[in-house]
């Protein structure tokens, strides 16, 4: 994926300006609350208009067609959100293959069979019958994986994953993402310091519209101190916020 | 509640339905051509099975493609002021003594495009709505409606007695029919919207979620929604301007059938069609049956039987 000259703009507003990165295998994208972190997720998930350009295996983001796109990039939201109460893991997991569904025909055997294929990978067979409301945060952010790993998309965009669940299940998480690593394009989007040094992924800061690429090093506590505007500190390898 | 019991209690009213109304049907002297018999059941009781059962199709499939489209169990063509709309429309065309429009139906006609014009009206309003302000929009509806409601004062406060107990009778809802002109009309969009739901009915499922999980996956949402609620509000404003408006509907057999089916929108769309048609069937039935004299209105009893109903199903505890 490669980005030159982005321009985001909602209803006039600028919120990004100038982006230039290019992502060879994954990224990571930190900013303050409000900075533009999500923006610039939609933006390149094919979901905001832009100016600039967004190119993803040689194809402009903008000229691909909507079902076309959606088998390059699978986005997973920080949450599950349903209005229906009703529907099964199974079922729900099954949307992640609308883009590659004939249109106007129900979903294929091979598609169901993706599907099974899936959650045994993430080890989600037994709650394949449960529906969505019954499970635990944790249980709903493997399933949004889920349904973005049956998408068979290359490229997987992680917008705050962690942030609604526990240290232990942020540990499992943290586990299948290595897993993913070997075979998608990740780009992570999160508050999390201590994940994305554990990664050490090369960083996209966004500040004050602008986002400055940072290939390595970022982790160090002066760059981290600089770039937030407070002070971090690292004790015996682990990384954090020192508070006063 | 079980889905057999459903199906019991809907079709056991279906089946005695012909027989129901003021004049009495000898099934002895049915099958008699032109007995009298006959031509009651063929000239009024069998058109108006068809108009309730497609009525109530239609007002439950508006009703669940309103409730996913939003996102709000609240949402139904009737809260946002559609039938307000057409009510309205219908009490201008009768206050101005219009009667025959290019041949058709004056009152049909104003009260299709009241319809209509509230459904487009709320989709510019709501371009002004962010995303994330569905609740918003149902304001909308019920600030229109109230708007309606006061203006339609304003006509009974100029007509004359006669014009008022005609409008009066509109507003209340009514199938009562004669031949099969209305059940064609109203089953022709009816089909439309039934078809266009059921094939666009994975595309559906992914907008329950969010529009942006739907524009993820590939879907152009924009499109959709406005084709959705285009051919959704051609059915009703159609609907409307026939029979009336018939309340309640389109607000409890979506949620009845989510209760009783436990299934996602993809597989709801004829269950809803189904009950709904049948639901309304049932309701008219007892309505002829309790009838003494003149009629009461049909849309009265979708209320009281409805209403309690409805009260039942949020209050009791589903696995």
């Amino acid at each position: 994926m490669k980005v030159s000259n982005l321009k985001v703009s909602y209803d006039e507003t600028t919120v990004l300006e100038n982006i230039n990165f290019n992502v060879e295998k994954h990224l990571c994208i930190l900013g303050s609350n409000g900075s533009g972190k999500s923006t610039l997720a939609k933006a390149l998930c094919g979901l905001l208009p832009y100016q600039g350009s967004i190119q993803i295996q040689g194809y402009e983001l903008s000229s691909l067609p909507p079902l076309q796109r959606a088998k390059k990039i699978a986005y997973i939201p920080s949450k599950m959100e349903s209005f229906e109460q009703f529907t099964t893991v199974e079922e729900f997991v099954l949307l992640g293959r609308y883009p590659h569904k004939a249109s106007f025909k129900n979903y294929s055997l091979e598609d169901k069979n993706i599907v099974k294929e899936v959650l045994t990978e993430l080890s989600l067979s037994e709650l394949s019958p449960l529906r969505l409301h019954a499970l635990s945060s944790g249980q709903q952010q493997l399933v949004l994986i889920a349904q973005a790993l049956a998408q068979k998309s290359s490229i997987l965009i992680f917008d705050e994953p962690t942030s609604n669940l526990d240290p232990k299940n942020t540990a499992l998480f943290v586990k299948e993402l290595q897993k993913l690593r070997t075979t998608f394009t990740t780009i992570l989007i999160t508050h999390d310091i201590q994940l994305a040094a554990f990664f050490d992924d090369p960083v996209i800061f966004i500040q004050d519209k602008k986002a400055e690429l940072f290939e390595t090093d970022f982790f160090q506590t002066e760059h981290l101190s600089k770039a937030y505007g407070i002070n971090f500190k690292n004790e015996n390898g682990l990384l954090g916020v020192a508070y006063e | 509640m079980n889905k057999s019991y459903l199906w019991l209690i809907l079709f056991s009213l279906t089946l005695l339905s012909p027989f129901a109304g003021t004049a009495s049907l000898d099934f002895g002297t049915i099958f008699e051509t032109n007995s009298l018999s006959q031509r009651i059941f063929l000239e009024l009781r069998l058109p108006r099975i068809l108009l309730a059962f497609v009525v109530g199709g239609t007002l439950g499939l508006a009703g669940l493609l309103f409730q996913t489209l939003f996102r709000n169990s609240l949402m139904t063509p009737f809260t946002l002021g559609v039938s307000g709309g057409a009510v309205l429309g219908a009490g201008l065309a009768i206050k101005l003594g219009l009667t025959f429009i290019f041949g058709l139906s004056a009152v049909s006609l104003f009260g299709f495009f009241g319809a209509f014009s509230t459904v487009l009206l709320l989709i510019v309003l709501s371009r002004y709505l962010k995303k994330a302000e569905q609740e918003s929009l149902l304001l909308l509806g019920i600030a229109l409606s109230f708007f309606y409601t006061s203006a339609l004062m304003v006509i009974f406060y100029l007509s004359s007695f006669t014009e008022t107990a005609t409008i009066m009778r509109f507003t209340m809802g009514s199938l009562s029919v004669v031949g099969y002109e209305s059940v064609l009309t109203i089953s022709f969009f009816s089909a439309i919207l039934l078809a266009l739901l059921y094939f666009k009915r994975f595309e559906l499922q992914l907008l329950s979620i969010s529009d942006e999980q739907a524009s993820l996956k590939g879907i152009n949402t924009k499109q959709l929604t406005y084709l959705f609620l285009g051919v959704s509000s051609l059915a009703i404003g159609v609907l409307v301007s026939l029979t009336g408006p018939i309340g309640f509907i389109g607000l409890i057999i979506p949620h009845m059938v989510r209760k009783v089916y436990q299934k996602p929108v993809s597989s709801l769309i004829f269950p809803v069609f189904f009950v709904g048609g049948f639901f309304l069937l049932a309701c008219d039935t007892l309505t002829r049956f309790i009838s003494v004299g003149s009629e009461i209105p049909i849309g009265v009893i979708t209320a009281l039987i409805g209403g309690p109903f409805f009260i039942y199903l949020i209050i009791s505890k589903q696995k």
